[in-house]
């Protein structure tokens, strides 16, 4: 049907109308307010004292320490996670359908029922966890209670289930990569690590572009987890910008200042993925 | 080393980091379930020290399911989940197909403005608007019913992309026999378009679904009451009570993660299909 393209006055813009209005009302419509309402004061006039005031709260600073600090750990640990796991189940040994089905069952969990799971779990008192780590004769652990620990376990949580899911890209990804190429490698006598950095990876670049931007975007506006297991405590160790938009929105029914926050969002997640399109575009020339 | 061996040895250690990653996967869906049949003593008597009781009933019981459902009413978050997905899925195939259709069968003005606006909504996240929209929906009376949670979540580019991409394989010589009869567009759109493209309605309803029960910071803005707030809600609310029995969170948490196992399990070709589609063609 790509040859298609038949000429009706009105019937095509009735078609794609409720599409188009509800991803303007819906979509496009809530960030332009949210960006201008940072340039507005309470009264509707323009200025930039609600970045002033934002730029001057220790409290923001953190925040974004704690969002840039996530980041870096989290967006690598998934990715080489979630690769390894796709090459693994890619493999064509005995049983490794059902491997594939089970691997694929985080994801069917809802992050925010896995964090409650992973809170139970996790808890120093009653937690599971602690009770084998104890058989190994370490002692209780508060995982999400502890400043030094409850950050990891964020991590931990949400790549439990986040794994499994850029798991199924990759793997998408890998399925589509003509076995004869490996045949030959095989036959130029390239070894595992070679075939991989100069082959499989090169390959999956375009899979690999989707999953770092989509990724990024996901990690950076993280907010079920902080929300449900540690409100951004313990001392703000996990106090993830995304959530400290929320509270200046519905706790301290400060508009302006989640409207900066999010803003600020938006322009990081926007560079980065501006940055990783160029980068791994330009590594192919 | 010889080539056998090196081959039983990498074999060894595939099997070996395969087993880890199926126990990790595994094991907080098998102790949620494990969890939810016992009783709260039992599940915490035999915590410490560590042994198989801490993580075998010594007793099965199905009590927390039943006292969740009449003594906490979680049948009301249950019902309201699946009425706003089953809304969200009807409505969402509905619009972006016919989106999709229109823009790979028809020429028209402004289409590639459109288009590309329609692209650029898969892009942006919801999470990211979830604040701002909150004001619209407010504007809208929409806080605190079902259509908040339904509406904003009908239009989604990924899904009309899926269709569009779908949609330009099927044969031209379809639609113009179709149109020589003198079909009309409803009839050629009902009779002849969606009967060969179940397939990408299955995706399409799938990754909707999905989403709809996946998301977490929409709802919790936009659904506050009791009567209307879904499963993800009601559970982390369990979770925030104090004198709530974990038995009955970890019951709670696994009817909550059942349905969309049972659902995705015999379907997960077409998801994977849905996401390829989405990344690699993208």
């Amino acid at each position: 049907m790509g040859g298609i393209h038949i000429k009706n006055k009105w019937l095509p813009y009735v078609l794609v109308a409720p599409t188009v209005v509800l991803i303007c009302v819906f979509k496009i419509y809530p960030i332009i307010i949210s960006v201008v309402q940072a340039f507005l004061s309470k009264d509707g006039a323009v200025t930039l004292d609600n970045y002033k005031f934002l730029f001057a709260d220790k409290t923001f600073w953190n925040s974004l320490k704690v969002t840039l600090k996530f980041n870096l750990m989290i967006i690598p640990i998934q990715i080489i996670v979630s690769f390894i796991m796709a090459m693994l189940v890619n493999t064509h040994i005995k049983g490794i359908e059902s491997i594939r089905t089970i691997l694929y069952l985080p994801f069917c969990v809802s992050l925010s029922v896995s964090t409650v799971i992973w809170q139970m779990l996790l808890n120093v008192n009653n937690g599971v966890v602690n009770s084998i780590l104890g058989t190994f004769g370490v002692k209780p652990i508060g995982f999400l209670i502890d400043k030094n620990w409850a950050l990891l376990s964020i991590i931990l949580i949400s790549s439990w289930r986040g794994c499994a899911y850029w798991m199924m890209f990759f793997l998408a990804g890998l399925k589509g990569i003509d076995l004869s190429v490996y045949e030959s490698a095989k036959m130029d006598g390239s070894g595992f690590f070679s075939t991989l950095f100069r082959i499989t990876i090169p390959l999956l670049k375009n899979t690999s572009l989707f999953v770092l931007v989509a990724n990024t975007t996901a990690n950076f506006l993280l907010f079920a987890p902080v929300q449900i297991a540690t409100e951004g405590g313990p001392q703000g160790s996990t106090n993830l910008l995304m959530y400290e938009a929320y509270k200046s929105a519905f706790v301290y029914s400060n508009r302006q200042r989640q409207a900066c926050i999010v803003t600020i969002l938006l322009v990081i997640v926007v560079g980065i993925c501006v940055i990783q399109n160029k980068f791994m575009t330009e590594k192919e020339a | 080393m010889t080539i056998k061996e090196k081959s039983v040895i990498s074999k060894i250690v595939l099997y070996v980091v395969l087993f880890i990653m199926v126990v990790v996967s595994l094991f907080p869906i098998v102790y949620c379930l494990s969890a939810s049949l016992r009783t709260q003593e039992d599940l915490f008597q035999n915590m410490f020290p560590f042994s198989f009781k801490a993580l075998i009933p010594a007793k099965i019981t199905f009590e927390n399911y039943v006292i969740i459902f009449t003594k906490y009413s979680f049948w009301r978050p249950v019902l309201n989940t699946v009425i706003v997905t089953v809304v969200t899925i009807f409505f969402g195939c509905m619009v972006n197909s016919i989106a999709g259709f229109a823009f790979t069968c028809f020429e028209f003005k402004g289409k590639k403005l459109l288009y590309a606006l329609v692209l650029i909504s898969f892009m942006v996240p919801f999470e990211s608007i979830a604040i701002p929209l909150y004001d619209v929906a407010n504007k809208m009376k929409m806080v605190d019913t079902y259509a908040g949670m339904i509406v904003p979540a009908i239009a989604d580019g990924l899904v009309a992309f899926l269709f569009i991409q779908f949609f330009k394989d099927i044969p031209v010589a379809l639609i113009e026999a179709a149109r020589v009869d003198g079909a009309s567009w409803p009839r050629i759109f009902l009779g002849i378009i969606m009967p060969i493209s179940v397939p990408i309605f299955i995706t399409a309803g799938l990754m909707i679904f999905m989403n709809q029960w996946n998301s977490y910071m929409w709802p919790l803005l936009v659904a506050r009451s009791k009567e209307i707030r879904t499963i993800q809600i009601a559970i982390s609310a369990f979770s925030g009570e104090r004198a709530i029995q974990w038995t009955y969170i970890f019951a709670a948490s696994l009817v909550s993660a059942a349905i969309p196992i049972c659902l995705f399990l015999p379907f997960q070709k077409y998801f994977v299909e849905g996401i390829t589609a989405g990344s690699v063609k993208g």
